[in-house]
């Protein structure tokens, strides 16, 4: 990889910068939390920022998007090209970082999703080292470190920026728009010292031992069904997870019922309806069921694919679950036995 | 593949969730809830890149309607056209009754992991299906057909709820009269006319003969009737990773993206629908 | 088209498409809704009071004649045969409903168009909490703040935490609805569990019928 060092004064030169090409979006404060936003002023930007309500996926897979607009009497698609122009999202976590590159497993493949792709390519992806909040777990992981996916990846020294460049649009970038020097061996010393400080500030940890063998072996433990009588089944958990990706598509049609448009829209494995057939047979009717398939998929359905959990962390839907279901008490109960 | 199915399949990847017109040419009523569906895609490009085997599904699109999965009834051999036997269940499939012989719809695909019908050539065959489980295996059925000399014996189990609701009746009345299949059909509530096997189609199993060292299986029929099944084939002495079954899920995107299709570790639309019981005993919650 | 409240004209013997709003509050409402299920071949429930009995119903908790005094004095009959005012889809079965007070036109639409079609109501039945997660709305019951969202049916878009005021379950209850983890819920973020009943009944003091 290729490094650099900004001051940390000239930061809002490289956002300033980057806003002259790019729609930049960066996290903003709403209330007491954060959300990410477009934002043309750096001083909106709160790169101190725990975590966001909303992951970034929503800037690849929107919660409510067009795929196609069409005509009904000869069933003829109108229109089905992708509208994506280039932006460069400011200030990601390693987690939410790590998250994209579990959600381009699943876009891309035999089948590539254009929607989600295009949009990724179009997107430069600029990260900043985090310090773990009271609900971050991905330490658990190891998605607390990100080594690609990213464009540059801005490490806070104190008074200045360790910045990875991994793409040659990234150090582009940073040659055009801020001013900055080469590392020294002080800067790499200082480096060390800061990410070592930051794996060492974790306060979750959680006993992954073995987990897709005790999804398989506790399959009808009564652990969940206690989790299925606390679960509202509301799945706020799915829409805030950063690597959540089930959709459904609708057909909404215009007035005059002659054409319409093919919509997809996120949705959640915890929904009644989620995995019911046309002829009445639903195959997830028990909450317990439902809370359950959300665990099994993503840490033994997704890893039998792709060698990887399908979590990274970061601890959304422990904190927007109004049930307090949290992956640790559900991976603590699946150990032990008991739900606490 | 020609050049022009070389082009003609780099624009159906350009957009996987892309449906292609397609004129319905021909309607067969079955039964009073079954219609069979005769379809051609418009574009010839498209239509010479649709290649299949039996067991795989295609998404049934109509605009304004939505989209739904439905399993190929005819043989890959059937060349420009597909068979789609439909069940009047849902928004989709009520739409497409009330479709008439010309009219056009949408149909993307075919997708998923169908029969082993090479690794099944050499050997004998034992069909078994419930309902309009008969539908994909009919698919097998027409293709073993056109291949007959190359396989052993190929005995056909089916059962229906009752004599008006058997699924295309008029082909097992011309192969009964034939060699080619062993096949017994059973009903649980027969009428006064029907003169075949009454009961579950496990009982049918008493019939026949099996070799197990030389028989695989399938099995398609609603969820509640795998496992009875699965029980007879194993106590002749099947194996385990000969027995196919192919399920039903909700397939809504079909290439194993929107999740809806999830069963266990795996996703019904690209990992299966069909799967042997090996990998489906190791699929939670799927039997 | 035919418009009862603007017009005193008879009303027709025959409907395609009903679309009938509010709660049945007399016997001549009620013999009104059977005649009309009887000759119309799609009933459409429309706004809270008549799919859920909205704010009328809650007139019908406790002692209903004593309200009816409270209001009107004693003796008086303002409307002949009045009965404890009832969601139509409690009287009648109906093809598509449209609750919300007020409902959403874009839903309305939606409905009339599948009606057209010949496709089944698709009324959304999970709670509301999704959409509102989406909306980036800051959860008022983190804040130790009543809202009924967790147990609402979804499909507003959850417009009222959006403009920052609490569900008030305007759409009814979803039949997803996991009211005794709701009531923990509250008791978990300091409220009263008795508080989500209560709140409820605003929209839905007449659950009990229409569930």
């Amino acid at each position: 990889m290729f490094f650099r060092v900004i001051d940390k004064a000239r930061l809002p030169d490289l956002v300033k910068g980057l806003a002259t090409e790019y729609e930049v979006i960066a996290p903003i404060a709403k209330g007491e939390q954060f959300v990410y936003a477009a934002v043309t002023d750096p001083a909106d930007m709160r790169l101190d920022y725990d975590t966001t309500l909303l992951p970034p996926k929503r800037f690849f897979f929107p919660s409510e998007e067009t795929l196609m607009r069409f005509r009904v009497a000869d069933n003829e698609v109108l229109d089905d090209e992708v509208y994506a122009a280039p932006r460069v999202l400011f200030g990601l976590h390693p987690c939410d970082i790590n998250a994209l590159l579990l959600m381009d497993n699943v876009f891309s493949g035999k089948y590539e999703d254009p929607y989600y792709l295009r949009r990724r390519e179009q997107t430069l992806l600029i990260g900043i080292s985090c310090t773990p909040s009271e609900t971050c777990f991905c330490n658990v992981w190891d998605t607390n470190e990100v080594h690609w996916g990213f464009d540059v990846f801005l490490t806070d020294l104190g008074d200045r920026y360790f910045a990875s460049c991994r793409t040659v649009k990234g150090a582009e970038i940073l040659d055009r728009f801020v001013e900055n020097r080469q590392v020294t061996d002080q800067d790499t010393t200082d480096f060390q010292s800061v990410v070592h400080g930051f794996k060492n500030s974790f306060k979750r940890v959680a006993d992954t031992t073995q987990l897709p063998v005790l999804l398989d072996a506790k399959f009808d433990s009564p652990i969940w069904d206690e989790f299925g009588d606390r679960c509202l089944s509301c799945g706020a958990c799915s829409m805030v997870c950063p690597t959540c990706y089930c959709f459904d598509v609708e057909d909404r049609l215009e007035p005059d019922q002659k054409s319409g448009v093919r919509v997809r829209t996120w949705d959640s494995c915890q929904f009644k309806e989620f995995a019911a057939v046309a002829h009445g047979q639903n195959f997830r009717e028990s909450r317990a069921s439902r809370v359950k398939y959300r665990y099994y998929h993503k840490q033994w359905g997704y890893l039998s694919k792709f060698e990887r959990v399908l979590c990274v962390g970061c601890g959304r839907c422990a904190r927007a679950c109004p049930a307090g279901i949290t992956p640790e008490n559900v991976i603590a109960a699946l150990q032990t036995g008991e739900v606490r | 593949m020609t050049a022009i199915q070389e082009s003609a399949q780099r624009d159906i990847e350009a957009n996987p969730y892309r449906p292609w017109p397609a004129r319905i040419t021909s309607i067969t009523d079955l039964t009073d809830k079954e219609k069979l569906f005769e379809l051609r895609l418009i574009d010839e490009d498209v239509r010479e890149a649709f290649q299949f085997e039996s067991g795989q599904f295609v998404e049934l699109s109509i605009f304004g309607v939505g989209e739904a999965p439905v399993s190929i009834s005819s043989a890959p051999s059937k060349q420009g056209f597909i068979e789609l036997c439909i069940r009047e269940a849902g928004d989709v499939t009520g739409a497409m009754h009330r479709k008439k012989c010309g009219d056009v719809v949408g149909l993307r695909g075919p997708y998923g992991r169908g029969f082993p019908f090479t690794e099944m050539k050499g050997h004998d065959v034992l069909l078994v299906a419930g309902g309009l489980g008969i539908a994909p295996l009919k698919s097998l059925i027409n293709h073993i057909h056109d291949d007959r000399h190359e396989f052993g014996k190929v005995t056909i189990l089916y059962g229906a709820k009752s004599p008006a609701e058997v699924l295309f009746r008029y082909q097992f009345d011309m192969w009964q009269h034939r060699d080619d299949f062993d096949l017994i059909l059973t009903v649980d509530q027969p009428d006064e006319t029907w003169t075949g096997e009454t009961g579950l189609v496990t009982r049918l199993f008493d019939k026949i003969d099996v070799d197990p060292a030389n028989t695989y299986g399938a099995i398609c029929g609603p969820p509640v009737m795998y496992k009875y099944v699965i029980e007879e084939m194993r106590k002749k002495d099947m194996d385990v990773d000969r027995i196919y079954v192919s399920f039903e899920r909700r397939m809504k995107c079909g290439v194993g993206k929107c999740g809806h299709c999830g069963v266990g570790h795996q996703y019904t639309c690209v990992d299966g629908p069909v799967f042997n019981y090996w990998e489906a005993m190791n699929l939670q919650g799927a039997i | 088209m035919y418009w009862q409240l603007t017009s005193s004209g008879h009303l027709p013997d025959e409907y395609d498409v009903a679309v009938i709003e509010g709660a049945a509050t007399t016997g001549e409402h009620i013999e009104t809704l059977r005649k009309v299920r009887e000759t119309a071949a799609v009933v459409i429930a429309l706004g809270t009071c008549a799919v859920t009995g909205g704010i009328p119903a809650l007139a019908g908790t406790l002692d209903y004649d004593a309200r009816y005094g409270v209001v009107y004095g004693d003796g008086i009959a303002v409307a002949r045969g009045r009965q404890v005012p009832v969601p139509v889809t409690s009287v009648i079965a109906v093809d598509y409903q449209v609750p919300g007070c007020p409902i959403d036109p874009a839903e309305f639409v939606k409905v009339l168009s599948r009606a057209l079609m010949g496709l089944k109501d698709a009324i959304p039945v999970d709670p509301m909490c999704a959409i509102c997660k989406t909306e980036e709305n800051i959860c008022f019951l983190d804040q130790g703040k009543a809202c009924l969202g967790l147990v609402t049916r979804t499909g507003c878009g959850a417009k009222c935490v959006s403009l920052s005021r609490p569900c008030t379950g305007c759409r009814g209850l979803s039949p997803e609805a996991n009211l005794p983890a709701a009531r923990r819920v509250y008791a978990d973020k300091g409220l009263d569990p008795a508080e989500l009943d209560r709140l409820f009944d605003l929209y839905n003091a007449a659950r009990e019928v229409v569930l």
